[in-house]
């Protein structure tokens, strides 16, 4: 077994991730690579900002208020 | 007209931006926001007042939403994702490597707090190419599930994957361009 993933192989994952459950075999080499990469870990946070922020636009659009978006 | 009928109506321009924002298509927008407000219309038992009367519409039209996609883009869904180009070679050297890492987008809250922020996002939303904002809207809008996509467009999940992606990563790009270069974020 491979132990190590690429930057390009983790960011492969890690959008994957936004849409459907890993196997559990993806999950940890991913685990294991963020953890000890600086860029990755800076993509998990954009990736986490865009997935927050998605949300509460779409929460805005749905309510029609300004309330959505400071949450 | 009854009480109920004024209510619903009073509220089809909020549904028509709703629909517009995720269709971009007047006429179809149009007909999406028709059939929710009659499917509302017809059955006000439904609504029984167990919750806000606007997140009910939505949640009528966003199946009114998907029916439009289903009729309307199923032969347009071109399968941008065929041509053999490899977005991830936009972003990564041949060894695997970032071309350049990802930058500090600094405070979620500091984004998110900001009305400015969600103008910038869904300038960017609307700058991707159709197929990849359908499907992102899709996906993130109407919270359709992964698979859910691909039989309402007929598609293959790998063909899904490699148009989410382009679009996550054409959002983000945007995001950088358009917002985070601009913001002095601190270390």
């Amino acid at each position: 077994m491979k132990n190590t993933l690429t930057c390009r192989e983790a960011a492969r994952l890690l959008l994957q991730d936004e849409d459907h459950e890993l196997p559990i075999a993806d999950r940890l080499a991913l685990q294991v690579h963020v953890k000890i990469c600086f860029a990755c870990q800076r993509f998990v946070s954009q990736l986490n900002l865009m997935r927050r922020a998605t949300r509460a636009w779409r929460k805005h659009a749905e309510t029609g208020d300004d309330e959505g978006l400071a949450g | 007209m009854t009480d109920f009928a004024l209510q619903v109506e009073c509220l089809r321009p909020h549904l028509m931006r709703f629909a517009r924002a995720q269709l971009r298509n007047d006429a179809w927008a149009e007909d999406a926001v028709s059939e929710c407000l009659l499917a509302a219309l017809e059955r006000p038992q439904a609504f029984a007042g167990q919750s806000q009367l606007k997140t009910w519409l939505i949640g009528i039209l966003k199946h009114k939403l998907v029916d439009q996609l289903r009729r309307n883009t199923r032969e347009a869904t071109v399968l941008v994702g065929e041509d053999g180009e490899d977005i991830f070679d936009d972003f990564f050297q041949p060894d695997g490597h970032w071309r350049e890492a990802p930058r500090d987008w600094g405070d979620p809250d500091a984004a998110c707090s900001q009305k400015e922020f969600f103008e910038v996002l869904q300038a960017c939303c609307e700058h991707l190419p159709p197929t990849q904002a359908r499907v992102f809207m899709m996906r993130e809008w109407l919270e359709l599930e992964s698979d859910e996509i691909c039989r309402e467009l007929a598609i293959s999940s790998a063909n899904l994957w490699v148009l989410l992606h382009r679009a996550r990563l054409r959002l983000r790009d945007c995001l950088q361009l358009r917002w985070f270069d601009g913001q002095r974020v601190p270390a």
